[in-house]
């Protein structure tokens, strides 16, 4: 279909994909004990383990590997769906582990080539290999029984653990076929399942763990105890680059508990490395805390001193004028500076976000012990590279001695892709000499200073005497996102950050007016920015759609129909957008003091339009109601991408109205929930979520699609209702 | 030496600083981490238990003033795991990442102790103190509109 196309995945990596999905790249599992360089040796007998996702005990034990991360987002169910639909087991009541070896080559992000979970590639990129894998597990072990009943296979077919052969009335567990499968050659081809054969995905309506969630059993982080471990807090720098002159720990060493205080030395020379730090190790959090406020440590100076995010938005608007400013264009079409002087009208707009922090709602926690040349991680690491990365950097430990016990995580939305806290445990365990349980505060977490970077955009429309979109100009002032992850992307061929640019290049942006001209100018404030949901989609975003609506009244025309005017070949955006005004009942008669605003963005092949419905009452504009429609493709567990859209709604709602962290004089203004506000049950309008049957061969990424058209919907709809256009979040409701 | 009972069960601590926070008393010492840790004012409602059948927010609560009391928490809602509401939450498929459930829970039976109508506004009321990053609020309010209606726990 010509969408397919227009899709072609934004990291220039979905070549590379195609590549593996077609390869049958499902890597064959070495088991431990096989060496390397002899790939043709037989498993051992006692567990199938066909290749690493598949392991099957002869008891009849299936355990199905997830080797992603599980912050909340689902993925323990869905990507364990995807094996056992073709393996023909129960993904809910099969066992999940997570990685023996979390470096194994085949876990590899397979466009970042790195060990990390993210970008909401987990369930659209891993589909294809983890049916494959299922179904080559399946394949061999209907082998296997064929071979034992001396039968053709394709007589046999399988039921929930089990081959069966029905003209026979034959059938064996799984666990029965383990001796024979496991030295079955492996097959050169599998057959997937016809889609509309699937019992699970595409029909998942629950995750697996909630019932031991609902009674405090499952176990997190924060809950892990091991003999002799101390906890760790950290006074870390106020100001990013001040170091430690000087500790008076005499006070804190009195507090009962505490047992050591640790200096560590911030590392500027590691990409995204931790700041510099004082640690007060004790028996207990309690205990760690009272001894860390005791603490006097004496600070440098630093140039960030005098930093002040209320005069970034000065400095970013001088880079715009700056001729030696790194400026990309990440979207380029006709000559807009040629239609200026013709336009029938012109209008020009800047938008600003501020910093935002992630805040999960489990601060970041992780326990490390090294002992015996090697590091033990406890906890949930998000990003396994990044824990390989502390141990060899900051201990010199090879990668056979890094073992991670991987755990869900109480929600990351990025922060748990930063990579300074496994730095500090690394150094902190090893110092120590016993297992240390490193745990941030909510203070510290929100202060953690990796944070979502503050923009400016600056948007320069021209319309012609038709009201028709003659040429566009967006300037978009950030930096880097990944620079501290991704050290070289600039010397790329394109120069291009595609985490930066995320809804302003060709396969993500919608609008085609005759001149286009989308630009990245490279700001950088020395404040490290870190990841964060839906990353630069989110002021990209606000400020297109927030534009696009500022045009279509400045022509005089229907958002919605300005729109669609301005979109070519994008029929699934099309849809959308069609889908969700028609439900929030757009065009149609409103109560007085009722308005409607309308936006839509596309990303990690998927779309979605957001109606917003805001309302005045004694002068305060409040937030009634969110109508979103979404295709994501095939929804492999539509229970899933709802809460995940939901929870991305919520979060949108929260850069509209609440999300904003101030920094003066170099230091964090907030510093909990009392000063950072986030969404709460009474801040949630009614929410109507609407997941359309998309194409059923390919999911596409939710777990950031939700938030990016939030914020402009309600600035749209906030215009409509009061005639005032917001330029800034949080916008004003007074 | 301070005495309060927990989950039915009575507890005696002989050295533990008065003024250290239930929460972690619950946490450290007792080794019931069901109860959870988010912000330590008192403001995300992850540390919530019940004393004497109110919800309160044990990360603000020092040890000595519950000398005396009875304390319910997340273990200790029903000896079967059958608590309607932990049935209702099953059911909805409530949790996302979960670790701001067991305070969502006790605040819900809190509300549902009160015996108050459980609307729209009474959920909310009851549940704003409690802060889910993830995006739970909407099946929260479904699943405590089931349990309320669902028959006691046997």
């Amino acid at each position: 279909m010509s969408f397919t196309q227009v899709e072609l995945p934004r990291r220039l990596f979905l070549k590379q994909t195609a590549t593996v999905a077609a390869g049958l790249a499902i890597a064959f599992y070495l088991p431990s004990g096989v060496a390397a360089s002899d790939p043709k040796a037989p498993a051992p007998a006692a567990t199938f383990e066909p290749n690493a996702w598949v392991r099957v005990l002869p008891d009849g034990t299936v355990k199905l590997v997830v080797h992603k991360h599980d912050s909340g987002t689902g993925t323990q169910t869905a990507l364990a769906a995807c094996v056992a639909e073709e393996l023909d087991v129960n993904p809910m009541t099969v066992q999940v582990i997570t990685p023996e070896n979390p470096f194994f080559d085949t876990y590899i992000h397979p466009v970042w080539k790195v060990f990390s979970t993210g970008g909401s590639t987990s369930v659209s990129l891993e589909y294809d290999r983890l049916r494959m894998a299922g179904a080559t597990a399946r394949a061999l072990l209907i082998s296997a029984a064929a071979k034992q009943w001396k039968v053709s296979p394709d007589s046999c077919t399988t039921q929930e653990g089990c081959v069966v052969h029905s003209a026979s009335q034959r059938r064996l567990g799984y666990g029965e076929l383990v001796g024979v499968a496991a030295h079955l050659p492996a097959p050169t081809h599998v057959t997937l399942k016809d889609p509309a054969q699937f019992k699970y995905i595409g029909k998942l309506r629950h995750k697996r763990d909630a019932a031991a969630k609902v009674c405090g059993r499952f176990k997190y982080s924060i809950d892990v105890v091991l003999p002799d471990m101390l906890v760790a807090v950290i006074e870390r720098t106020p100001v990013v680059g001040a170091k430690v002159v000087s500790v008076d720990s005499a006070a804190t060493l009195q507090v009962p508990g505490v047992r050591k205080v640790i200096a560590i030395a911030g590392r500027p020379d590691v990409l995204g490395g931790n700041q510099e730090g004082v640690a007060v190790l004790a028996e207990n959090y309690w205990a760690a805390q009272q001894g860390r406020a005791l603490l006097k440590v004496q600070w440098s100076d630093s140039p960030l001193a005098r930093f002040d995010s209320d005069e970034l938005a000065i400095a970013q608007a001088l880079a715009l004028d700056d001729t030696h400013a790194q400026r990309v264009s990440a979207m380029k079409a006709g000559d807009v500076d040629a239609q200026w002087p013709t336009a029938a009208k012109l209008l020009e707009a800047d938008y600003r976000m501020p910093y935002k922090v992630q805040n999960p709602l489990e601060p970041v926690c992780i326990t490390a012990q090294v002992q015996n040349d090697g590091i033990t991680y406890w906890g949930g690491v998000q990003v396994p590279s990044s824990a390989l990365e502390a141990a060899q950097t900051v201990c010199n430990i090879h990668k056979d001695k890094v073992t991670i016990n991987e755990m869900v995580s109480g929600g990351s939305f990025g922060a748990r892709e930063a990579k300074y806290w496994l730095f500090e445990v690394a150094y902190l365990a090893q110092q120590a000499k016993v297992p240390v349980k490193l745990m941030n505060s909510r203070e510290a977490e929100m202060r953690s200073l990796f944070m979502h970077p503050a923009t400016l955009h600056r948007a320069k429309g021209a319309l012609d005497a038709q009201g028709h979109l003659t040429a566009l100009r967006l300037e978009a002032v950030s930096p880097a996102s990944p620079e501290q992850w991704e050290p070289g992307y600039f010397e790329r061929p394109d120069h291009m950050d595609y985490s930066t640019t995320e809804a302003i290049t060709a396969w993500d942006f919608a609008y085609r007016p005759a001149n286009l001209d989308l630009v990245w100018v490279k700001h950088e404030s020395q404040v490290p920015s870190g990841w964060y949901r839906s990353v630069s989609f989110i002021p990209n975003v606000f400020a297109v759609e927030s534009f696009m609506d500022e045009l279509a009244h400045g022509a005089g025309q229907d958002p919605l129909t300005f729109r669609l005017a301005h979109m070519q070949e994008r029929p699934r955006h099309v849809a959308v957008l069609k889908s969700a005004a028609e439900r929030a009942g757009w065009g149609q008669s409103l109560p007085e003091g009722t308005a409607l605003g309308i936006a839509t963005n596309q990303g990690y092949t998927s779309f979605i339009a957001v109606v917003a419905r805001v309302s005045k009452k004694d002068g305060v504009a409040r937030v009634e109601k969110l109508t979103c429609v979404v295709d994501c493709g095939l929804a492999v567990s539509p229970g899933g991408v709802e809460e995940q859209i939901y929870g991305g709604l919520m979060w949108g709602l929260g850069h509209a109205l609440f999300d904003r962290m101030d920094i003066k004089q170099g230091r964090v203004v907030q510093s909990n929930f009392h000063d950072y506000r986030v969404t709460r049950m009474s801040d949630m309008p009614a929410v109507d979520i609407l997941v359309l049957d998309g194409e059923p061969s390919k999911p596409g990424g939710v777990g950031e699609l939700g938030s990016p058209s939030v914020a402009p919907a309600i600035a749209n709809a906030l215009f409509s209702l009061t005639g005032v256009r917001q330029r800034s979040t949080p916008l004003t409701l007074g | 030496m301070i005495e309060f009972t927990v989950n039915g069960e009575r507890r005696e601590l002989v050295e533990t600083s008065p003024s250290m926070p239930l929460l972690w008393v619950l946490r450290d010492h007792l080794k019931l981490t069901g109860t959870k840790f988010g912000c330590g004012m008192g403001l995300c409602g992850a540390c919530t238990v019940h004393l004497d059948g109110v919800a309160v927010r044990s990360c603000q609560l020092p040890v000595a003033a519950v000398a005396g009391h009875s304390i319910t928490t997340i273990e200790g809602l029903s000896a079967t795991e059958q608590h309607p509401l932990q049935l209702a939450w099953v059911a909805e498929d409530v949790p996302q990442c979960g670790y701001c459930q067991s305070g969502q829970i006790m605040s819900a039976a809190a509300l549902l102790n009160t015996g108050t109508a459980v609307t729209d506004d009474s959920i909310r009321n009851a549940m704003s103190g409690n802060l889910c990053r993830c995006g739970t609020y909407g099946r929260i309010n479904k699943a405590i509109k089931r349990a309320a209606t669902a028959p006691k726990e046997a």
